[in-house]
């Protein structure tokens, strides 16, 4: 199902001040010997090692499809397209997005505009969250929540600022809201590029990955608003018809406020494993292969988003298991 | 329904092939333009490229990167370029910079007679006759296509959430503005000048009356519209984006409104992504994914003629010469086909 002719995107967010630019940097001047287009918001700098720097404005714009979460960004699918008709073939293309920004329409883009969709893949989104001001951002700012939330991997960056023990309590903030992103602790945004650029992590077999370690019930949260991420795990077989009604129903009522959701699924009287990965309303799944021999198969899920208590998330789930 | 496509993919060479030349250029065609009797192509590695029967091909390195958008301007060619430059290219290969636009692309341009037009982000440039300055258009979002009517006193602007339409009187533009729900690319004004239709970013196309702008939703496409023609005296849009050509008619006072429209070409497995009329006939090339082009005339009993088989690349652009004597057909890959319509040419 992969199409290696695909270019790989990597969304670049952060919250202001986190150390984008930092990294923005470090990839136009690094000599790393590819051919990345890295598309910017008034950056006005240019790259060396053959780095091509697009200027976009971000545009949000509303598809006309009865989806009522349903934005994305216009901008990019016509810098996407564009870039698409070079005779040369770029390696990586990199997203950034601006401090404010909310992820989800960079992310939905993907999935809706087929000719986006045909000829390139979201990669991954990378979110550089600042260790000292972190705490505070996400009490002040929803976008800096989102973007936590979005993220498959996070530089934990300005950790040479930080106490250890205080590197330990945001470490612990962001794994509440997120439990799957994996976490990079950085000085100055270095960690190595290929650590950032051409992971595959919104690739479905990497759903895969979910760790069960991080799968943890407990949720306790200062406010209704608040992101946070519940997870469950059944080792009865789920009953496939019962699912599919349950969470189609699910996406369709509650997108708005799940933002991101993944899933390895077991069905009755199925032999492979089944995948999906959601941003809001809008998901891919798929049969994964056989199950590994000698491993449980236990069906696991995790959701992302605000007010997940109100979802009856754990019935909900519960009711699809098979008789 | 036959598919008229897989019923000529397993011969060989059609006559077109045969009597043509093939070039290939090694990046994709992206658009073409007719100048006097040569066709001219813009292609994604910058170069404007003047194919003439009977000639070597023309070469001139014009941008860096993508030629995005071409217009014909008299004798010359008007481009713009993902390197932010805006050129008029002469047959000879003389390049004249209009305007740099540094690190911004020159997403669409048009013209007509001595008026030159480039967009770059949100605003559209106007150069007339004897101007040095460009006047300056602003929209609400990023335009992503142009248009003039046939007399040129009218200028369509596509944008998000609609059309803006210019008009100059006394050296002062005045606009209106066409709303419809979405994101709308490419856009064309009626031979009649009556109405105005967009392609959209959903599988559908968009048009207004221009008079009373009155609504016309054209859906049911499995992809999107990316290309285009008016055809005959009818006339008929013909539209890409199906199997099929799919042929709306224009005609009497509410032109496609509640009426079904004529689907011709019938490409199977493979969709149409490239219209272009036989100037003065009733008859469309549809050329498609797999780059294979049909010529059908506006007649669903009628059997449509193979003009190329398929290259295994889109199909991404096709012109007629203006003195109607030679076809080019583009793809994705960058493989021309230039050939002579007639057999006695």
């Amino acid at each position: 199902m992969e199409n290696t002719s695909q270019v790989p995107v990597t969304v670049l967010t952060g919250f202001l001040g986190a150390g984008k630019t930092t990294l923005l940097n470090r990839i136009l001047t690094e000599q790393h010997g590819r051919k990345y287009a890295v598309i910017v918001n008034e950056f006005g700098e240019q790259g060396i090692d053959n780095d091509l720097v697009v200027d976009a404005d971000e545009e949000v714009f509303e598809m006309n499809n009865g989806c009522i979460c349903c934005t994305v960004r216009g901008d990019l699918i016509r810098i996407l397209s564009g870039l698409m008709k070079r005779a040369d073939k770029l390696d990586a293309i990199i997203v950034e997005t601006t401090g404010l920004a909310d992820p989800a329409p960079v992310a939905q883009t993907f999935f809706v505009d087929q000719d986006v969709a045909d000829r390139t893949k979201l990669d991954a989104i990378v979110t550089v969250a600042d260790a000292v001001h972190l705490s505070s951002q996400l009490v002040d700012h929803h976008e800096a929540e989102e973007q936590i939330a979005f993220a498959d991997v996070i530089l934990l960056n300005k950790i040479e600022l930080v106490e250890d023990n205080d590197i330990v309590k945001v470490n612990d903030r962001i794994r509440k809201i997120n439990p799957f992103a994996k976490i990079i602790k950085t000085t100055r945004c270095d960690a190595p590029l290929d650590e950032i650029v051409g992971l595959n992590a919104f690739s479905l077999d990497r759903v895969l990955d979910i760790e069960p370690d991080f799968l943890e019930s407990d949720h306790d949260h200062e406010h209704d608003d608040d992101v946070t991420s519940l997870s469950f795990v059944s080792d009865t077989p789920l009953d496939m018809d019962k699912f599919q009604d349950w969470f189609g129903n699910l996406l369709r009522t509650k997108g708005q406020d799940i933002l991101r959701s993944k899933g390895i699924l077991n069905f009755k009287g199925e032999d492979e494993r089944y995948v999906f990965q959601g941003v809001h309303m809008l998901m891919d799944a798929s049969p994964m292969g056989p199950w590994p021999k000698g491993k449980d198969r236990s069906s696991r899920v995790v959701f992302i988003g605000r007010d997940l208590d109100n979802m009856n998330l754990k019935e909900g789930f519960e009711n699809c298991k098979s008789a | 329904m036959n598919a008229d496509l897989e019923t000529f993919q397993k011969s060989n060479k059609t006559e077109l092939e045969r009597r043509g030349s093939v070039f290939n250029i090694g990046a994709p065609a992206i658009e073409a333009v007719t100048i006097r009797n040569q066709i001219v192509v813009g292609f994604g590695d910058g170069t404007v490229r003047f194919f003439q029967s009977g000639f070597e091909p023309k070469t001139v390195k014009a941008h860096e990167g993508v030629v995005l958008s071409m217009a014909n301007y008299a004798d010359d060619v008007l481009t713009g370029g993902d390197d932010g430059r805006f050129l008029k290219i002469s047959s000879d290969g003389n390049i004249e910079e209009i305007f740099n636009f540094g690190s911004k692309w020159v997403d669409c341009v048009a013209s007509h007679k001595d008026t030159k037009v480039c967009s770059s982000g949100k605003t559209v440039y106007v150069w007339t006759k004897n101007r040095d300055k460009p006047q300056t258009l602003d929209h609400q979002s990023t335009v992503a296509g142009l248009a003039f009517d046939n007399k040129g006193k009218r200028l369509a602007v596509s944008r998000y959430g609609g059309v803006t339409v210019w008009k100059l009187n006394n050296n002062k533009w005045t606009s209106s503005n066409y709303t419809w729900k979405g994101s709308h690319g490419t856009v064309t004004f009626s031979p009649d000048t009556k109405y105005i239709v967009t392609a959209m970013q959903e599988n559908q196309i968009h048009g207004w009356r221009i008079n009373d702008k009155a609504d016309l939703a054209m859906r049911g496409y499995p992809s999107k519209i990316k290309s285009f023609t008016w055809v005959g005296d009818t006339p008929y849009l013909v539209t890409s984006g199906s199997s099929d050509a799919v042929c709306w008619p224009f005609d009497g006072k509410e032109g496609p409104m509640g009426r079904k429209p004529i689907v011709v070409a019938n490409g199977g497995k493979e969709l149409a992504t490239f219209v272009k009329a036989l100037n003065g006939e009733k008859a469309v090339f549809t050329g498609y994914t797999d780059g294979s082009v049909l010529l059908a005339e506006i007649d669903e009993s009628k059997k449509p003629i193979m003009i190329r088989s398929s290259t295994g690349a889109e199909v991404s652009t096709i012109a007629i010469s203006n003195d109607n004597s030679q076809i080019l057909i583009g793809d994705m890959k960058g493989s021309i086909l230039l050939s002579s319509l007639w057999a006695d040419n």
